[in-house]
C-alpha cells in the first residue's frame, strides 16, 4: 500500500515558543518499497513517522494509508493508531517485561480476535522468519539486545500489515551487531514485499537498506531519491553534505553540452557533469567527493581535469590515507590508497573524475 | 486530551487541600482567641506559649534530644554501612535485615520495650544486672534525656543506613587507591578521603533523623513523659492532651516554630542531596569495590554487629512476649516461668476500648492505603508523565507533607474538623493519615512509572489496543509491584500510627497506638505487650497478604 501525505503541518510548543516540526510536507511513499527518511535530529522525520501510525496528530493536511484516509484536517478525520493496521519497530523496541516472548509476539493477533490455535501457528511461523525458534517461553527481560529487536521486528510482523514503520531501530546497538542485523533486516523486507518506512540519521544505514531516501532537514523534505542518486548525484548541498564527505568548490558556469558543464573555478577549470541544465554565467558549486580525486601517475596518458597540487598532510586511518592536499589557495581532502607511495610536502598531479563532480544549487 | 487538562487541577486542589489546609488553619487557630472562634485577631497565645517558664528547658530537651539521636543514628549508620560495603564481614545478610525489620516493628513499642528493658524499679536488665554485680541500685536509668536518645537513635538507624550505604557503594574507589598510593594507611584514607567526599550523604542523614526525631512521639511520651523530659512534641500534647481545657491556640502557636524548623531543615536537606549528586563520584566501571581485609577484626567485629541486630530486632519482640505471659515486670526466674499465663491475653480481648481500637486499626489500615494508593497511582502519574508547571506544583505540595511534625499537623487538622462534622469519625483519622503519609505511596508508583517507558504503551495502541485495553494489558501490570509496596508501607504506617492519632482520635474512634499509649500511662505492662503483638502480627499478615495477592494480579495479568 502506498502512503501519501498531503501538506501536513505540525507545530511543537516549548517554553512558550513554537518550533515547526513539519512544514507542508507532501510526499508519496510507494507501495512495496523500502523508504527511508534521512535527516540530523530535530528535522521532524520520527514526528513525520509518527504522524503517520497515529501517535502525533498534524495540525493541518491530510494522510492517506492505500485508499483509506486516515488524518484529515478538513474532513475532521482521525483514525487512532490502534485502527490504522500498521507494524511498527519502536526505537527502544517498546517490549512488554511482564510478558515472555510468546506473549509479546502474539499481541497484536490477540487484539484481532484470531483463535487460539491461529495464533499459535502464526507466532510460530514468525518466529522461525527472524530466527527465534524456541524462545517463546523466554520472559522478555531474558533477551539480548538483537533478540529483543528481533521480538520487535516478529510482532511488528506477526499480523501481516501491509506498512511497517521503522524508527532508528539499530540505533541501540553496538556497531558490530548493527552492521550484521543491517544486512539481515534487508532480507527479511525484500523477501516480504511489503511498504516499509524507515526513519534514521545513518547515512550508511540509509544507503544500505533503502529503495527510496527522502532527507529532510527542518521540517522539510529536501531531496527524494534512489541511493545511488542521492549519493553519487545530489542536487542540493545540504544533502551532499550529509551523506558523505565532500569538497565544495564555488565557480561559475563557462561552457555547456548536453552532458558537460566547464566551470570557472579558484582551482582551474573544472569539467562536471551537466544535469540540472543551468544557463552560461550562472553561479553554482562543484562537488567532488574524496574517492573521486586521483593521482595521475608521472609519465601517464594527459586526463581531464588534472591539476598540480601539494600534500598538506597525510594521515593513516586503517583502510586508506586521508590526504589534505593544496591547489593554489584551494584546501581539499582525498583519499589515497595506502600503497601509493607519497610523503607530506610532495608536489603530485591529481584529477576529479569528470562523471563523479557534479553542480549543485548553492 | 479533557481528562488530561482537567486532571492536574483537580489532583493540585485535593492535595493542595490535604497538605496546605492543616497548615493554613494552624496558623489561623494560633492568632485566634478560642477553639471555635476565628474572626478575632489576637497574639495571646503566642505571648502565653513563649512566656512559659518552662519553655527554655523544654527547648534545650529538644535540641540535646534531636541533634543526640541524629548523631548516634548517623555513627552507627556509617559503622555499619562501612562494614557491609567495604570489609570482607561474614554473614552480610544481617545488614539487610537491619536496615529493614525495624521499621517493621511499631516505635511505640519498641520505646515500651526498653521501659521493661531498662527502668529504674523493676527494668529486667537492670534487675539482671543488679543479681550479677551485687549492685544497690539499678545501674542505667531509662527516664531520662540520654535514655530518650539511645531508644530514638536506633529506632532511625535504618533511615540514616538507607541514606549512606548507597552513597558508600556507589563510592568511586579510586579516589581510595590513589590516596593508598600516595602512601597513606587504610585509617588515615577513611579520616582524609573517604569521609569527606561522603559529608554531603552524612549530613543528609543527620538532617533527616533530626527533622524524624523532632516529629517522634512515641519515645518522648512513654520514656520522656515519665521522667518528665519534654520536648516539643510532648510539650504540645501535654498543652492539648492533659489538663482541665484544651488550648489548641497556644499548641498551633508553640507547634509553628517546630513547623518551621522541620520545613527549614527539609529544605535544607533537599538542597544538600541535590548538590551531593553532584559531589558523590559514581563509578561506571562496573567492578566491586576493592574489599578490605578486617584480618583479626573480624569476629569481634561482627560479634559487634550481630549484638546490634540483637538488640533492634530479637530483644524487643522478646520482651514484650514475656511481659504478656507474666503477672507483672519481673526478671526472668524459675518462679516468673511458674507464673506464666494468659491473663492479660485474654484481659485484652475482653476489654471493649481495645477491641473497637483494634477494628478501627484495621479499617484504617485497610481502606485508607486503598484510597492512598489510588491517589497515589494518579499523582504519581501527573509527576512523572504529564511534566507541566502543574506537575511541579503537585509535587512540590505533595512532598511538603513529608516534613510535617505529625502532632503539628495533628492540631492543625483539629482546628478544621472541629468545624465539619466530620470531627471525632474515622472519616477524620483518614484524611489525615492520607495527607501526612502520601510520599509512602506516590514515591514507590512514581519509581514504577518511570520505568513505563512511553513507547511500551504507544507499540500496545499500533498492535491494536485501544486505550482502556492498553491500560488494562500494559500499565496496570507494569504498576503492580509499585501499588503494592505503596500499598503496604501506607496500611502498615496507619495500623501502627500513633502521632496523628493521639490529637485527632476521640472517644469511638480510639486506634491500636493510642490504646497502647494509654496502657503505657497507666502502667498496664501485660494488656500492653499482648495488644503490642496482636499489632505486629496484624501488620506483618497484611505484608505477607499483599505481597501474595500482587504476585497472583501480575500473574493473572499475563494469562489473561
Amino acid at each position: 500500500m502506498d502512503i501519501r501525505i498531503r501538506s501536513v503541518t505540525k507545530d511543537f510548543r516549548s517554553e512558550g515558543k513554537r518550533i515547526r516540526a513539519l512544514d507542508e510536507v507532501d510526499l508519496t511513499i510507494p507501495a512495496n518499497q523500502i523508504f527511508t527518511l534521512l535527516g540530523p535530529s530535530g528535522c521532524g522525520k520520527t514526528t513525520l513517522l509518527r504522524c503517520i501510525v497515529g501517535l502525533e496528530t498534524p495540525d493541518a493536511g491530510e494522510i492517506a494509508i492505500g485508499s483509506e484516509i486516515v488524518w484529515s484536517r478538513a474532513k475532521n478525520i482521525y483514525l487512532p493508531p490502534e485502527q490504522r493496521g500498521l507494524g511498527m519497530v519502536f526505537q527502544t523496541y517498546a517490549i512488554w517485561p511482564h510478558m515472555n516472548v510468546f506473549d509479546n509476539v502474539a499481541y497484536p493477533l490477540q487484539n484481532r480476535k484470531v483463535s487460539q490455535e491461529e495464533i499459535r501457528s502464526r507466532v510460530a511461523k514468525v518466529l522461525e522468519f527472524v530466527q527465534l525458534e524456541g524462545f517463546e517461553k523466554r520472559p522478555a527481560t531474558d533477551l539480548s539486545g538483537g533478540q529483543q529487536q528481533r521480538v520487535a521486528l516478529a510482532r511488528a510482523l506477526v499480523a501481516e500489515p501491509k506498512v511497517i514503520l521503522f524508527d532508528e531501530p539499530l540505533s541501540n546497538l553496538d556497531a558490530k551487531l548493527r552492521e550484521a542485523t543491517r544486512k539481515e533486516l534487508r532480507r527479511f523486507l525484500t523477501e516480504l514485499k511489503i511498504t516499509a518506512v524507515y526513519v534514521t540519521h545513518d547515512r550508511v544505514e540509509a544507503l544500505t537498506l533503502s529503495d527510496q531516501i527522502a532527507v529532510m532537514r527542518a521540517g522539510r523534505i529536501i531531496e527524494i531519491g534512489d541511493p545511488k542518486k542521492i549519493y553519487f548525484n545530489p542536487d542540493h548541498r545540504f544533502v551532499a553534505d550529509f551523506i558523505g564527505r565532500a569538497n565544495l568548490i564555488p565557480g561559475r558556469v563557462r561552457a555547456l553540452d548536453e552532458a558537460r558543464a566547464v566551470i570557472a573555478s579558484a582551482v582551474g577549470e573544472i569539467v562536471a557533469c551537466n544535469r540540472q541544465q543551468l544557463a552560461v554565467g550562472a553561479e553554482t558549486m562543484v562537488c567532488v567527493r574524496p574517492e573521486f580525486i586521483k593521482i595521475v601517475a608521472t609519465g601517464a596518458a594527459p586526463v581531464r581535469n588534472a591539476f598540480r597540487a601539494k600534500v598538506e598532510s597525510l594521515v593513516f586511518v586503517g583502510e586508506a590515507y586521508e590526504g589534505e592536499i593544496r591547489i593554489g589557495k584551494t584546501l581539499l581532502t582525498m583519499t589515497v590508497e595506502p600503497t601509493v607511495r607519497i610523503n607530506e610536502g610532495d608536489e603530485i598531479v591529481v584529477s576529479f573524475q569528470p562523471d563523479h563532480c557534479f553542480l549543485l544549487t548553492p | 486530551m479533557l481528562q488530561k487538562t482537567l486532571l492536574t487541577p483537580t489532583l493540585i486542589f485535593l492535595v493542595g487541600f490535604l497538605t496546605v489546609c492543616p497548615v493554613v488553619m494552624l496558623v489561623v487557630g494560633s492568632f485566634s482567641p478560642g477553639f471555635g472562634t476565628f474572626g478575632q485577631f489576637t497574639v495571646a497565645k503566642y505571648v502565653a506559649a513563649y512566656t512559659d517558664p518552662g519553655l527554655a528547658a523544654m527547648f534545650w530537651n529538644t535540641l540535646f534530644f534531636t541533634l543526640g539521636s541524629a548523631i548516634l543514628a548517623t555513627v552507627l549508620a556509617l559503622f555499619l554501612a562501612y562494614l557491609n560495603t567495604r570489609t570482607n564481614l561474614p554473614w552480610k545478610f544481617l545488614f539487610g535485615i537491619i536496615s529493614i525489620v525495624p521499621m517493621m516493628i511499631p516505635h511505640i513499642l519498641f520505646a515500651a520495650s526498653w521501659v521493661l528493658l531498662l527502668n529504674p524499679s523493676n527494668g529486667i536488665l537492670n534487675r539482671l544486672a543488679m543479681e550479677l554485680f551485687g549492685l544497690e541500685s539499678a545501674p542505667f536509668n531509662i527516664y531520662s534525656l540520654s535514655g530518650m536518645i539511645l531508644v530514638e537513635g536506633l529506632l532511625d538507624l535504618p533511615i540514616a543506613y538507607l541514606l549512606i550505604a548507597p552513597a558508600m557503594s556507589a563510592f568511586d574507589v579510586s579516589l581510595e587507591e590513589s590516596s593508598r598510593v600516595c602512601g597513606a594507611s587504610n585509617l588515615r584514607t577513611l579520616v582524609r578521603v573517604t569521609l569527606p567526599v561522603l559529608r554531603p550523604a552524612i549530613l543528609a542523614a543527620v538532617i533527616l533523623v533530626v527533622v524524624r526525631s523532632l516529629a517522634s512521639f512515641a519515645v518522648p511520651s512513654v520514656i520522656g513523659m515519665p521522667g518528665r523530659i519534654y520536648v516539643l512534641a510532648s510539650h504540645i500534647y501535654r498543652i492539648v492532651a492533659t489538663g482541665f481545657a484544651a488550648d489548641y491556640g497556644q499548641a498551633a502557636a508553640v507547634g509553628m516554630s517546630a513547623l518551621a524548623a522541620s520545613i527549614g531543615l527539609i529544605c535544607l536537606y533537599r538542597y544538600l542531596t541535590a548538590a551531593g549528586e553532584q559531589f558523590v563520584t559514581i563509578s561506571s566501571r562496573g567492578f566491586k569495590p576493592a574489599v578490605i581485609s578486617l584480618k583479626n577484626w573480624r569476629y569481634p567485629l561482627f560479634a559487634v554487629v550481630a549484638a546490634l541486630s540483637l538488640v533492634l530486632i530479637v530483644l524487643p519482640v522478646l520482651v514484650l512476649v514475656y511481659t504478656s505471659l507474666t503477672p507483672y515486670v519481673m526478671a526472668p526466674s524459675a518462679r516468673a516461668f511458674s507464673l506464666m499465663s494468659w491473663r492479660h491475653w485474654s484481659q485484652v480481648l475482653a476489654d471493649p476500648v481495645s477491641l473497637l481500637s483494634l477494628k478501627n486499626s484495621i479499617i484504617l489500615g485497610l481502606a485508607g492505603a486503598t484510597l492512598g494508593v489510588m491517589l497515589s497511582v494518579f499523582v504519581a502519574y501527573v509527576i512523572v508523565k504529564v511534566r507541566t508547571i502543574g506537575a511541579g506544583i503537585l509535587e512540590s505540595l505533595t512532598f511538603l507533607s513529608f516534613s510535617f511534625p505529625g502532632i503539628v499537623i495533628g492540631v492543625g487538622f483539629m482546628l478544621f474538623f472541629v468545624r465539619t462534622p466530620l470531627y471525632g469519625t474515622l472519616w477524620a483519622l483518614l484524611i489525615g493519615y492520607i495527607a501526612t503519609y502520601l510520599p509512602y505511596g506516590v514515591k514507590p508508583l512514581s519509581s514504577a512509572f518511570i520505568q513505563i517507558h512511553s513507547h511500551l504503551e504507544e507499540s500496545s495502541r499500533v498492535c491494536g489496543a485501544p486505550p482502556f485495553r492498553t491500560l488494562r494489558r500494559i500499565v496496570i501490570p507494569l504498576l503492580i509491584p509499585g501499588m503494592v509496596s505503596g500499598w503496604i508501607l501506607m496500611a502498615t504506617m496507619f495500623v501502627r500510627e500513633l502521632t496523628l492519632s493521639v490529637v485527632l482520635s476521640r472517644p469511638g474512634t480510639e486506634v491500636l497506638a493510642v490504646q497502647i499509649l494509654r496502657f503505657a500511662e497507666d502502667g498496664l505492662w501485660g494488656r500492653l505487650s499482648a495488644l503490642g503483638i496482636i499489632m505486629i502480627v496484624i501488620s506483618s499478615t497484611l505484608v505477607v497478604v499483599a505481597s501474595v495477592i500482587g504476585r497472583k494480579l501480575t500473574r493473572m495479568q499475563i494469562v489473561g
